[in-house]
């Protein structure tokens, strides 16, 4: 056994141990927690399957939301309104098999910062997978950057958790994001249109509007799960310093003074309300998952903000 | 403005490599340190602001430099230690005699008047110009130079610690010479005398001392002086009875007020005599202690105020004194049998007698005094003296002259030792011979026929020969006759011969040797040794603290130690009231001016000054980001 074989195993033993971290069984304990707590409504061609937001036939009431611009005045509850003084909107539900697609964002900046946003995204992406395995949707989890990095075949049912977290552990962020490229092979390879989550810190140096207009573009309902690292919008930076993109290598040479880091937290912020407002004007439900936030806390507000939950 | 330090050459050269290379660092692309970030573009928005910024950087970087050329500029300059041009030719050279006599023991001034002085010198030194130079001189018995003529105050500074006191007078004729002798041909010449003017007589020495051309200036130090002193302390032994000792002694107030004083005497450390009495404004009082006992080796005198409070002056409330030491002579007697002689020889308990028999064999043991009684036997050379008692013709160094009958002591020398206190103008001889001395010899008594006592020395053996047996008169009846006898041993054992009872501190002391060495070692009475050379059988040393000595001489078996003790004894020393005003003869010496410290400062501090501030203003601004 030579020194290389030393090392492969030493990265083999590491990548285990990263598993075991990433879902270990608390994880598993805190997945199944929240596969009871979520109310499931079983309808759709299989078995049960639960409700989906797509409109159609057999409507059934669902929820209420805020009224946004650009709502149909047709599905305002009047009597809400009346009651209240509230003006919401009737959702209904259309039973069906639900396919859900997450995609996670393997591009080195997810790795940027000790890999926690890319831990983050993992685990929200198991425990997303897990609910949709538990509803017996249909779950496919795909890995990109500039392009499509692997494919977890679509599959159902719970006993197939331990294949999401094996798929989700061998991942290894790297490379540059190109999300517009990736998410249309994507688009192209899974006709079946459906759920379609996207785990990513949206540093695309072609813009983040590209991956997500081609998901909307391609009838998917995208969901956009933003990880966000609050350190990257205050580095610990002072002096003569050369910045370098660690996806692209692009280098900046500055100074860096306390006005100039106050300018790049202001950046930061309006870079992120620039995707919030893109998304609200597209109707894409947008989350910021901070990655100093528990998991499972993180989980139940993707699911009620995405309507997973009620 | 002139440079006093590196020419102008020197430090352009030095100005010119050192700003090359800053300005070259300068030059030189900074090297950044890298650092990556998740998304570079998010950073584009502040470069957007950084073009107006940029300006300002490039000014900054400059500014950061001309501030390092600024602070070499300065340090360049402060090697050349730039003095103003009056400065330079216009410095003062001082020599600052600070007196080190016992009077500046005095406490009057907390802790002492030596530390006052220190002070006081301290201040004069840290207030010259900075052209000034000045040498300090310590002036006790002989002028020490503690620096060199220098404007160093870091020099200066040491040499100031290393002034003391000693119980010695200060000789200001010795010290004015000095100084005037070190500003000879020096601009601007100045004594400066700092003192309690406790200095005696200073008027002859103003004439003895040439200073003209010179400045005097006078700084007085004191406050006071309430003091008491044992100005004078001696001791000797009775020759007839050398168990019993006589002190004479004198105790002094040099104040202006009367006191009650408590004199103790010590005697080998045990208290032998203590007395109070009253002693008047400037009053000096001698007493004599007579058939004083209990002392066999040291004697101490302790003077102090009745009330228990202590004087300005403890340095001569102190005195010591070593009683002479006694041994026993060595005399061999050649006599056919002599009551009376013998019996006189018994009244000194200090006499070891030796009797030998006319012809018999003589001991070859050392002896002090042979007294050949009727006889003139041959005498070996280690007889050191010899006493003739009617002496055969030819059997002295003296020839006989006439037959005497029926005579007496005409005259006698009074004043001789060996006559002292004899009373010998009815003495009856009935017969005997005159004696014819020679030249060298001494007649000490004589008849009207002629002289039959006569003194002096034959081949190195001193003598004394009485011309008539003792027997055929009524001397041997008399006082007179015992007295004779042990005068004459005394005489020849010289006993108390140059006997000093206590050395003067201040003085050169010349202590006999009895050895043939070169050196000897000497104890003082802090205990440390000095070795001290010996010339002419005597040990040479400059004493100037009072107390018990002790020197050893030679090695081995050889090695003889002897003991001595040394006291201030200078009325004029206890006169520590200080004088406020000095003249010199007609002389007046000035006032001392100090001025403040700060006008002394050297021009390179204050630019060293400028070079640190400069690099805390830097330091500062860098650590808190005003500048990065």
């Amino acid at each position: 056994m030579g020194f290389l074989d030393l090392f492969r195993r030493d990265t083999t033993e590491r990548a285990t141990r990263r598993e075991r971290v990433l879902f270990d069984d608390e994880f598993q304990r805190k997945l199944e927690m929240l596969a009871l707590v979520s109310r499931r409504v079983f309808a759709g061609r299989i078995r049960a399957e639960r409700r989906s937001k797509k409109k159609g036939s057999g409507l059934e009431f669902a929820d209420h939301r805020d009224y946004v611009a650009g709502d149909d005045f047709r599905s305002v509850d009047w009597n809400v309104y009346q009651r209240f003084g509230k003006l919401l909107v009737r959702l209904y539900e259309e039973e069906e098999d639900l396919s859900i697609y997450l995609i996670v964002d393997c591009s080195s900046s997810m790795a940027f910062g000790n890999q926690k946003k890319f831990d983050q995204a993992r685990r929200l992406c198991a425990a997303l997978a897990y609910v949709g395995l538990a509803n017996l949707d249909r779950v496919t989890i795909v890995a990109v950057n500039d392009g499509l990095i692997s494919r977890m075949p679509t599959t159902r049912g719970k006993a197939r958790i331990f294949r999401v977290f094996e798929f989700l552990s061998k991942l290894e962020p790297g490379g540059v994001t190109d999300l517009g490229a990736a998410l249309k092979t994507f688009a192209l390879q899974h006709k079946r249109r459906g759920l379609a989550v996207l785990f990513s810190d949206l540093y695309d140096p072609a813009g983040f509007e590209a991956g997500i207009n081609v998901l909307r573009f391609n009838k998917f309902e995208p969901y956009v799960v933003d990880l966000v690292d609050r350190s990257e919008a205050r580095p610990a930076l002072k002096g003569d310093v050369r910045i370098y993109d660690c996806e692209t290598g692009e280098e900046r040479e500055l100074t860096v003074t306390d006005s100039m880091l106050d300018k790049m937290q202001r950046a930061v912020s309006e870079y992120r309300a620039n995707v919030e407002r893109f998304c609200a004007e597209k109707q894409v439900p947008y989350f910021a998952a901070d990655v100093d936030t528990p998991f499972d806390e993180l989980v139940l507000r993707v699911f009620r903000r995405g309507g997973f939950l009620r | 403005m002139t440079l006093t330090g590196l020419s102008l050459s020197e430090l352009l050269m030095i100005a010119g490599g050192t700003a090359s290379v800053t300005v070259l660092l300068y030059v030189l692309k900074l090297r950044r340190r890298a650092v990556p970030v998740p998304y570079a573009r998010i950073w584009d928005a502040i470069f957007r602001d950084r073009q107006a910024t940029e300006l300002f950087s490039k000014l900054r970087r400059l500014l950061s430099l001309l501030f390092q050329l600024a602070l070499l500029a300065l340090m360049i300059l402060a090697l050349g230690d730039p003095k103003p041009k009056t400065a330079v030719l216009d410095g003062r050279h001082l020599v600052v005699l600070v007196d080190g006599s016992a009077s500046m023991k005095a406490t009057d001034v907390k802790p002492s008047r030596i530390e006052a002085a220190k002070v006081a010198v301290r201040k004069l030194v840290r207030s010259l110009g900075s052209a000034d130079r000045a040498l300090i001189v310590g002036m006790g018995s002989l002028p020490s130079p503690l620096s060199t003529m220098s404007s160093d105050v870091t020099e200066l500074e040491p040499a100031i610690d290393l002034l003391s006191a000693a119980d010695t007078r200060a000789d200001l004729e010795r010290g004015l010479s000095f100084a005037r002798d070190s500003l000879r041909g020096l601009p601007k010449a100045e004594i400066v005398l700092v003192s309690d003017g406790a200095l005696g007589d200073v008027s002859a020495e103003s004439q003895r001392v040439d200073l003209s051309g010179i400045a005097l200036s006078y700084l007085p130090i004191g406050q006071s002086g309430m003091n008491v002193a044992i100005s004078e302390f001696s001791v000797r032994r009775y020759p007839l009875d050398k168990a019993r000792s006589e002190v004479m002694l004198e105790v002094a107030n040099t104040s202006d007020q009367p006191v009650q004083v408590e004199l103790t005497l010590l005697g080998d450390g045990a208290i032998i005599d203590v007395s109070r009495f009253a002693l008047g404004p400037n009053e000096r009082l001698p007493r004599y202690y007579q058939d004083l006992a209990g002392a066999s080796h040291t004697l101490e005198a302790k003077l102090r105020l009745a009330d228990g409070r202590a004087d300005d002056l403890p340095a001569d409330d102190h005195a010591y004194a070593l009683m002479p030491e006694r041994h026993r002579a060595r005399v061999l007697v050649v006599s056919k049998g002599n009551t009376y002689l013998e019996a006189a020889l018994l009244l000194d308990e200090y006499l070891d007698v030796t009797s030998v028999a006319p012809g018999g064999a003589m001991p070859s043991e050392r002896f002090d005094v042979a007294i050949l009684d009727g006889v003139a036997d041959a005498l070996p050379d280690t007889v050191r003296a010899r006493l003739f008692l009617n002496p055969p013709d030819g059997g002295v160094p003296l020839k006989w002259g006439a037959t005497l009958s029926d005579f007496g002591f005409d005259t006698w020398d009074k004043k001789s030792p060996i006559l002292r206190l004899l009373a010998l103008g009815d003495v009856q001889v009935a017969s005997g011979h005159a004696l014819v001395p020679s030249a060298s010899d001494r007649i000490l008594g004589a008849s009207e026929q002629g002289p039959f006592l006569v003194s002096g020395s034959h081949s190195g053996h001193p003598f004394v020969a009485l011309g008539f047996d003792p027997r055929n008169s009524d001397l041997v009846l008399r006082v007179a006759w015992p007295l004779f006898v042990l005068n004459a041993i005394n005489a020849f054992v010289e006993e108390d011969t140059g006997y000093v009872s206590s050395f003067r501190t201040g003085e050169v002391w010349r202590v006999p040797v009895p050895s043939s060495v070169d050196s000897a070692t000497l104890i003082d009475p802090h205990g440390a040794h000095h070795t001290v050379p010996v010339k002419e059988g005597r040990a040479v040393y400059l004493g100037e603290e009072a107390g018990f000595y002790k020197l050893s001489a030679g090695s081995g078996s050889a090695a003889v130690t002897s003991e001595f003790a040394a006291n201030l004894s200078d009325l004029s020393e206890s006169h520590i009231t200080p004088v406020r005003e000095l003249s010199l003869g007609r002389r007046k010496a000035s006032a001392v001016q100090v001025a403040a410290p700060s006008s002394k400062r050297e021009l390179w501090v204050y630019l060293l000054g400028a070079v640190v501030l400069l690099s805390l203003v830097e330091w500062v601004t860098y650590h808190r980001r005003v500048t990065v």
